[in-house]
């Protein structure tokens, strides 16, 4: 049976039947214990599972993940919540030196099934300081897998992939997607990673999107598709790994390749995800591709200029009909 | 105040109050073969190490600070779980983790206990729950998340153990580490090997204020600081602050002031860097943790001469057959580097979840920015 519910509500969810599916689960946050629930995404939990299980954390964003690995070693399924992606940073010494190489170091014989849920604020103003997404960073990293849902259904099915699988995770969702609504199963169930979606089927130009600039991406398709250009839009779902496969496969039949990526424009997934396709492809291609992504700049607060620093679908179409010129 | 910390150590010459009070015969013949074992094991890599160059990994020996990986050989459960800093040698085998396997793993083998891809400043024996590593109070903070899920089992007593140097505590981790072990309550014992020095700097030049364990109790964790070197002291307050941890007592934070007589890595002499004095280096000599357990229990004739010579002739044969064999194990080959840093499979996820097919999202819906947060 599927229900039409919000991203948020999806991300309850799972994380609901994750704990009532095995004893192992645990999730750390601050304020995940108080009513508002990480804008809505950890409702109810403590009710139901107890403080234990369900620990609001202070404001030692390092110490979370460290403690979070420690649980894991000793046999926990651990989610972190960090409500802005940004504190998540004073951790970089648990994520880089100790997660992601835990299984490596051990050769393969202790693993760390421990998921941390950032989010990424936009809009109102958040500012440099509760905006970026760091997506890039992480993929970069070995020995952890990243994932951008970008709708409900992925929300739901990759956060319970997530938990239960034997590597650790990077879950990064971006604010402006919370409200989105979709039909979710009301069942558990799984989202692999590294398997693209294909969100749109077109055969003009190639869009690959990524976590929120998804539904943009289908929005600007629409607005193409009435002028008579046809775009095939792929949702990767998840940077590690990355499904170049089902990328590579659509560019050797539309020829063109367009990113929109909602991140800093040098060094990032874009990029990556267009050397993926140039090394096998560049020769057959009939543009240049193009990476549509934000200036190489902190997000400014004053709302004329934040509309101008973010991307939009009418952005999106321009910069497709540049690429069949 | 009699306040324990380096400078007073130094003031006071020779320890003279090891005693044997708190322990028996043979738990002191079990110290002493630990720490006599640990010592020859160090001293003989140090000379293997150069001019052969087989093991080809930063190593930090453990020469001088044998006292606490002993006591914790006597304590620990096959459960407890250990957490060491990268000076690793001393608690990996007070975890019984086999010496042949941290020899292979030194020479960088397939036999190694991480097949060669860790080495000596990241060693573990996951089979035992010893883990290690270099990022100072990173393990410390980690030790106390196996604390955190240990106190959540029903009818466990098992406790988490953090290693650590004094220059751990430099770092802020450390203290996020100690407010909620003492806010939870949870059953972790730090141990802080106080040796003066991070690398080369001393205590005096890095921090002020009243010294770590005075400092712990301010974030509600009981602390005491002693004279490291004497192992039955440092056997008999560790016993006591791990039997309080089994039974939900809390943590406990022990300083212990030791000394590293070896360099800060390797075996070739810092002694060009000035930073320490000869006769700093000399007074520990003097008081080394072996010699002064050896003393006493020749004095009290728990032991005598020919005994050591026993323990040592057994010791060196297991230092050769580990040499052997890490020297004759074969190399490791990597099949997938992918599956080496991220499990290919997912053996939970497809006993618990189903695949779903997605149905058509709605593109047309409105993106909503919500006001005010």
């Amino acid at each position: 049976m599927y229900k039409k519910i919000t991203y948020a509500a999806a991300i309850n969810q799972a994380t609901h039947q994750a704990m009532k599916l095995s004893k192992s689960v645990m999730i750390m946050g601050q304020h995940i214990d108080f009513s508002p629930g990480v804008f809505g995404t950890t409702v109810g939990l403590i009710d139901k599972f107890g403080k234990k299980r369900v620990r609001d954390f202070p404001a030692a964003e390092s110490l979370m993940t460290a403690a979070g690995i420690g649980a894991a070693v000793d046999g926990k399924r651990v989610i972190l919540v960090h409500s802005r992606i940004d504190f998540m940073l004073y951790s970089l010494d648990s994520i880089v030196n100790w997660l992601s190489m835990w299984r490596f170091k051990s050769n393969k014989e202790s693993n760390v099934p421990l998921v941390i849920r950032a989010i990424v604020g936009k809009g109102w103003g958040q500012g440099p300081q509760h905006s970026k997404s760091l997506h890039s960073w992480f993929a970069h990293l070995p020995g952890i897998k990243v994932a951008m849902p970008s709708t409900a259904f992925d929300a739901k099915g990759l956060l319970l992939e997530s938990i239960f699988s034997e590597s650790p995770s990077i879950i990064i969702e971006n604010r402006s997607l919370f409200n989105l609504t979709d039909n979710v199963p009301t069942s558990p169930y799984r989202v692999r990673y590294g398997k693209a979606a294909i969100r749109k089927k077109g055969k003009d130009v190639t869009l690959v999107a990524i976590g929120s600039l998804v539904i943009d991406a289908l929005k600007a398709a629409a607005i193409l598709e009435s002028e008579g250009i046809s775009v095939e839009v792929i949702d990767p779902r998840t940077l590690t790994p990355l499904d170049s496969e089902t990328i590579n496969k659509s560019v050797l039949k539309t020829k063109r390749l367009a990113v929109a990526d909602p991140a800093w424009h040098s060094f990032g997934a874009a990029s990556e995800i267009i050397t993926s396709v140039s090394e096998k492809q560049a020769k057959q291609m009939k543009a240049n591709p193009v990476r549509i992504t934000l200036p190489d700049s902190h997000t400014p607060m004053s709302a004329p200029l934040e509309k101008k620093y973010y991307l939009n679908k009418e952005r999106i179409v321009l910069e497709i009909k540049n690429l069949l010129i | 105040m009699n306040i324990i910390n380096h400078e007073n150590i130094l003031k006071k010459g020779k320890y003279k109050n090891i005693s044997l009070k708190s322990i028996n015969k043979k738990t002191a013949i079990k110290l002493y073969t630990f720490m006599l074992n640990l010592r020859l094991c160090e001293e003989a890599i140090e000379k293997e190490y150069h001019p052969a160059d087989e093991m080809r990994c930063p190593v930090h020996f453990c020469v001088g600070e044998e006292a606490v990986p002993a006591a914790l050989n006597n304590l620990l459960e096959n459960e407890d779980y250990l957490f060491s800093h990268h000076r690793s040698h001393g608690y990996y085998l007070a975890k019984n983790a086999p010496m042949k396997k941290l020899f292979a793993e030194l020479y960088g083998k397939v036999t190694g206990a991480n097949s060669g891809l860790a080495g000596s400043m990241d060693i573990s024996y996951a089979k035992n729950n010893f883990f290690s590593g270099a990022i100072l109070a990173g393990a410390t903070s980690i030790a106390l998340g196996v604390a955190m899920s240990l106190e959540m089992k029903d009818n466990c007593n098992s406790v988490a153990i953090a290693g650590f140097g004094d220059g751990a505590t430099d770092e802020g981790i450390f203290w996020e580490t100690l407010n909620y072990a003492g806010l939870k309550k949870l059953p972790i014992i730090f141990i802080c090997e106080n040796n003066n020095y991070s690398t080369f700097s001393a205590m005096s030049t890095r921090q002020s204020g009243a010294g770590i364990s005075e400092r712990a109790k301010a974030f509600g964790v009981n602390s005491k600081s002693i004279f490291g070197n004497d192992v039955c002291l440092v056997n008999q307050e560790l016993k006591n602050a791990i039997s309080n941890a089994r039974k939900g007592k809390g943590p406990f934070l022990l300083e212990t002031f030791t000394y590293r007589i070896s360099s800060h890595v390797g075996t070739i002499s810092d002694e060009n860097v000035a930073y320490r004095s000869k006769k700093e280096v000399s007074f520990w000599k003097k008081n080394c943790p072996i010699k002064l357990l050896e003393e006493i229990l020749l004095k009290k004739k728990y032991i005598n001469k020919n005994d050591i010579k026993n323990i040592t002739k057994d010791i060196n044969k297991e230092i050769k057959i580990s040499f052997d064999y890490a020297k004759k194990s074969n190399f490791p080959n990597i099949s997938s580097w992918q599956d080496l840093n991220i499990s290919s499979s997912t053996p939970t996820a497809d006993k618990l979840l189903k695949d779903y097919e997605e149905k058509d999202f709605d593109t047309n819906q409105k993106i909503i920015v919500e006001k005010g947060f």
